[in-house]
């Protein structure tokens, strides 16, 4: 489909990525290195996954249950990596706190403080959501574009409106988003101990997995794809309610103290 | 909150219930797994398998296909009876039948040929039986060769003359598995949508000498570009000659047929009936023979001949000529005596109508030698009563002899006696001469058997100068039926082909499908070539004369590891399939056949200038084929440009308004915070 295509799928799925990586986390080191360390993680999770399924593969072409159970065990795997990720975390914000606090001292007023902490915390697990959809899409996505750089096109007999690298671009965009909020929405929740907030996501994430499965259904795609579009917006709509109502939280607790 | 939540969950358990229960019935059907990458790429762009025609060259010009410049041809594939006026450049897909009067109008008609980027030939079984005759050959073939005037005499009545032309275009000819490759991809075309993608036909079918700019036999092989046509004849002499002997020769019997054909396509030529069924027919009557005791006591020696190179201007029995003349390596122990009789067996295969076997025998002038020879063909059909074989001398009307390697014989002596046995008598029977239709099919395995029967008797007569029927060693040469058909079915088929048992036992065949297509001559030519540049037929043949020939000195044959054997007269046979091979005695040779008009030097090859007394040499076209580096066809779909700039500017879009969305979010946040 030739290089303007190939270039244009890759934008497809990674493009937002690539804006929310230019306008926020390249003005930050630190928001730098944990995009790349959470990717890093997440591959290795996914090869991890890939080890382990390894003597079941391949599966049957036209039953769909061994599909689900794949997804489901990834799926827990991938949640339960999470929550040790939020632990680690945890550990590790602790203990750069203290080392910042011994160090630097800083003059602040709450506001400033509780901003930085808005700012800082979300644009931080912002940028590791985005590691884990940037993993995602590499790992699903760009690695079988390299042929749609070549002039051929290939059309899947059970998808056959849409080129196969476009619906593979366009499931990949969406699962960018929902991993990027999800990860926003999970340490939200661990961190206030909403109960809410920490059982949506892997809910959120299962279902955008086995909606999937709708795409092996003849068409399928023209009903599975829409529908992973609303679990994203959906993802998108909650985590901005979320930071929305903790935004008016720092500006009362600030206006209450200052 | 609580309400949020509860709203939340519910919606993300229906939807996962929405996902799971249209699963139950809709996973009908195969889905091809696609494992990795590379298996993608293999779905995505389908090889197809079939059989080029290339790029010939003489000293005049090109005759043959290829690609028009250095780069692959892309166009879209479309069926002959759809074209239109269009400008665009396509792959036209031409059924068999549909072949002579398509290649016939590109030849004449400027404006069509510019429209054709590539041919695709479709020649399943469901045509064929639609053509009564296709060959794309001449009608009176190689007619410069012939030794009398009457040159128009149409001896080809189904010819077309398409071999013989220039096309600057790549054309294929699909396989079985092609063609269902090409319909498959067609039909998909028609659940898709016909606006945006095309299915296109990519050929890399690139030849040197187009590369390099070489456009005649002479300016190719000065740069390389190409090889001479030709490769290595065989011939055997029952019983082996003595060469240090000092006894007299006996006269020579020279039995002649040819192991090359040709056709439209280069690897698709088997040539049944024109010539292998007479080759077939040679072997059978070597086998019977080789069963025969007391050739020794014989008046006279048979020689068997089979040549290679006879449709490309008849490079082996020219080349064999000269090599007599130059009393060579390659010919000991032939030059020293006369050779007496030539008979030559052509098309065979066709002799059976109306349970009958019927054989012409063309002579090539009138003689007490040929009425011999004639004779002795009449007796031996007589005895073998039960085969309803006829033997008839051909019309007086005829101009000469048909084409056939006695032309050369007869251009190199007049006064040479000969026969050429066939199974036509004014005009071919064959109606697919030199074309990639003459195949098993358009053969009887019965004729074949039945021209062995009787050419081995008539050579046991010849050599005995026996007239006598009521011979008993007459009566008790037998062909084996069986044997000759397995022989046709390793020669003109691809399964077995070249791997079935009985070559398997004397060579290690390099391909599996026969292509008694003669082939370029490798490297320096010699009588004792490296092995590795013969080819299966030739190195078969060799091994196969030269056991049938043998005499058994002693009772202990000896191994032979490197080919070599210990005593002179010995040759060392079946020295590929075993590691190791036998010892016999047995005079078997290879002869190069190439044109007389060419000289191998250093590595390089040199076209010899006219000389006056190489008649044939004068008339000679002195065939090359380009060299190449692949020849790969590939059939895939390609989205129209507008879709693919579309696709470019929808993913630049997305990350514009993402962009945008990041910012607008980020300066609402700051300003929302800043708002006290």
């Amino acid at each position: 489909m030739t290089v303007a295509a190939g270039i244009g799928y890759a934008l497809v799925a990674l493009g937002p990525s690539l804006s929310l990586f230019v306008s926020v986390i390249s003005r930050k080191p630190f928001l730098i290195l944990t995009v790349l360390s959470s990717t890093l993680l997440w591959l290795v999770s996914l090869i991890i996954l890939s080890g382990l399924w390894r003597p079941f593969l391949p599966l049957k072409a036209n039953v769909w249950w061994p599909y689900a159970l794949l997804v489901v065990t990834s799926v827990c795997f991938q949640e339960g990596l999470r929550f040790l990720f939020w632990k680690v975390y945890k550990r590790l914000e602790d203990v750069l706190d203290s080392f910042a606090d011994r160090i630097s001292r800083p003059r602040l007023f709450l506001t400033d403080k509780l901003q930085i902490a808005l700012d800082y915390s979300s644009q931080l697990h912002a940028a590791g959501g985005l590691g884990h959809g940037v993993a995602h899409a590499v790992f699903f996505c760009l690695s079988l574009l390299t042929p749609a750089f070549g002039p051929a096109t290939f059309y899947v007999e059970r998808c056959s409106k849409v080129p196969f690298f476009l619906i593979s671009a366009i499931i990949g965009l969406a699962f960018v988003t929902i991993h990027t909020f999800s990860m926003v929405i999970a340490f939200e929740g661990y961190a206030k101990g909403n109960r809410v907030d920490q059982v949506i996501v892997p809910v959120i994430h299962l279902a955008a997995g086995m909606l999937t499965l709708v795409n092996f259904a003849s068409e399928g795609c023209v009903i599975g794809v829409p529908l992973l579009y609303l679990v994203a917006s959906l993802t998108l709509v909650h985590c901005g309610k979320m930071v929305w109502q903790r935004l008016l939280e720092t500006r009362n607790q600030s206006s209450a103290s200052g | 909150m609580a309400m949020g939540l509860t709203r939340l969950v519910a919606i993300a358990f229906a939807l996962l219930l929405v996902s799971i229960l249209p699963l139950h019935v809709s996973l009908a059907g195969e889905i091809t797994s696609i494992e990795s990458v590379p298996d993608l790429q293999k779905l995505m762009y389908v090889a197809v398998d079939g059989y080029p025609c290339v790029r010939l060259l003489n000293l005049s010009g090109e005759i043959g296909c290829s690609n028009p410049g250095l780069n692959k041809v892309v166009a879209p594939i479309i069926k002959l009876k759809d074209i239109k006026d269009s400008d665009q450049q396509h792959t036209i897909l031409v059924t068999a039948d549909e072949m002579e009067d398509f290649f016939t109008r590109v030849s004449s008609d400027v404006s069509f040929a510019s429209k054709i980027g590539g041919v695709l030939v479709e020649s399943g079984s469901s045509f064929q039986h639609k053509l009564t005759g296709f060959s794309p050959d001449k009608k009176f073939p190689q007619a410069q060769f012939s030794p009398y005037e009457n040159v128009d005499y149409k001896w080809n009545s189904a010819a077309s003359s398409i071999m013989w032309k220039n096309y600057n275009f790549p054309v294929y000819l699909l396989s079985e598995s092609g063609i269902s490759a090409v319909q498959e991809i067609l039909s998909k075309k028609k659940m898709k949508h016909e606006t945006y993608t095309t299915d296109v036909a990519e050929f890399n079918m690139v030849m040197e000498t187009t590369k390099a700019g070489t456009h005649n036999s002479e300016a190719c092989l000065q740069e390389g570009t190409c090889l001479p046509l030709g490769g290595y004849s065989v011939w055997s002499s029952l019983p082996p000659i003595s060469v240090s002997s000092s006894n007299k020769r006996k006269p020579i019997v020279l039995t002649v047929a040819s192991m090359d054909s040709a056709s439209f396509f280069r690897d698709k030529s088997f040539g049944a009936d024109s010539p292998i069924s007479g080759l077939v027919a040679l072997l059978g009557a070597v086998d019977a023979l080789s069963r025969v005791d007391g050739f020794d006591n014989l008046k006279k020696q048979l020689v068997f001949l089979v040549l290679t190179g006879e449709t490309w201007g008849y490079l082996g029995s020219r080349r064999f000529l000269h090599e007599l003349d130059l009393h060579s390596d390659a010919v000991a122990g032939l030059t020293d005596t006369s050779i007496e009789t030539v008979l030559e067996l052509g098309s065979v295969g066709k002799g059976l109508s109306g349970g009958v076997n019927t054989f012409f025998a063309h002579k090539t002038r009138v003689s007490s030698v040929t009425n011999m020879t004639v004779d002795a063909l009449k007796i031996a059909q007589d005895s073998l009563a039960s085969m309803k074989i006829k033997i008839l001398s051909a019309d007086s009307a005829n101009p000469g002899i048909p084409p056939s390697s006695l032309m050369a014989f007869m251009k190199k002596n007049p006064q040479t006696s000969a026969v050429v046995l066939e199974d036509f008598d004014t005009k071919f029977v064959n109606k697919f001469y030199h074309s990639h239709l003459d195949d098993l099919s358009n053969i009887n395995s019965s004729s074949v058997v039945a021209a062995a029967s009787v050419v081995a008797r008539t050579l046991y007569i010849l050599a005995s100068d026996n007239k006598d029927t009521s011979n008993s060693a007459l009566g008790s040469i037998h062909v084996n039926a069986s044997f000759v058909e397995e022989l046709l079915t390793c020669l003109l088929a691809c399964e077995p082909g070249l791997s079935c048992n009985l070559v398997k036992d004397y060579i290690s065949p390099t391909n599996t499908c026969p292509g008694n297509y003669a082939g370029v001559i490798l490297g320096e030519p010699s009588s004792k070539p490296y092995l590795g540049y013969v080819g299966d037929v030739s190195r078969f043949l060799w091994n196969f004369l030269a056991d049938k020939t043998s005499v058994q000195k002693g009772n202990t044959t000896s191994v032979c590891s490197k080919g070599v054997c210990s005593k002179s007269d010995e040759v060392c046979i079946k020295a590929e399939s075993n590691k190791e091979g036998a010892c016999v005695v047995s005079t078997t040779r290879y002869v190069p056949a190439y044109s007389t008009r060419l000289k191998y030097n250093d590595g390089a090859w040199t076209i010899l200038p006219q000389n006056s007394s190489d008649s044939m040499g004068m008339v000679d076209p002195v065939w090359t084929e380009s060299n190449w580096d692949t020849i790969r066809v590939r059939v895939y779909t390609v989205q129209h440009s507008a879709y693919d700039n579309a696709v470019l500017v929808a993913g630049i879009t997305v990350t514009t308004l993402a962009y945008i969305g990041i910012m607008a979010t980020k300066s609402l946040i700051t300003k929302a915070l800043k708002q006290d």
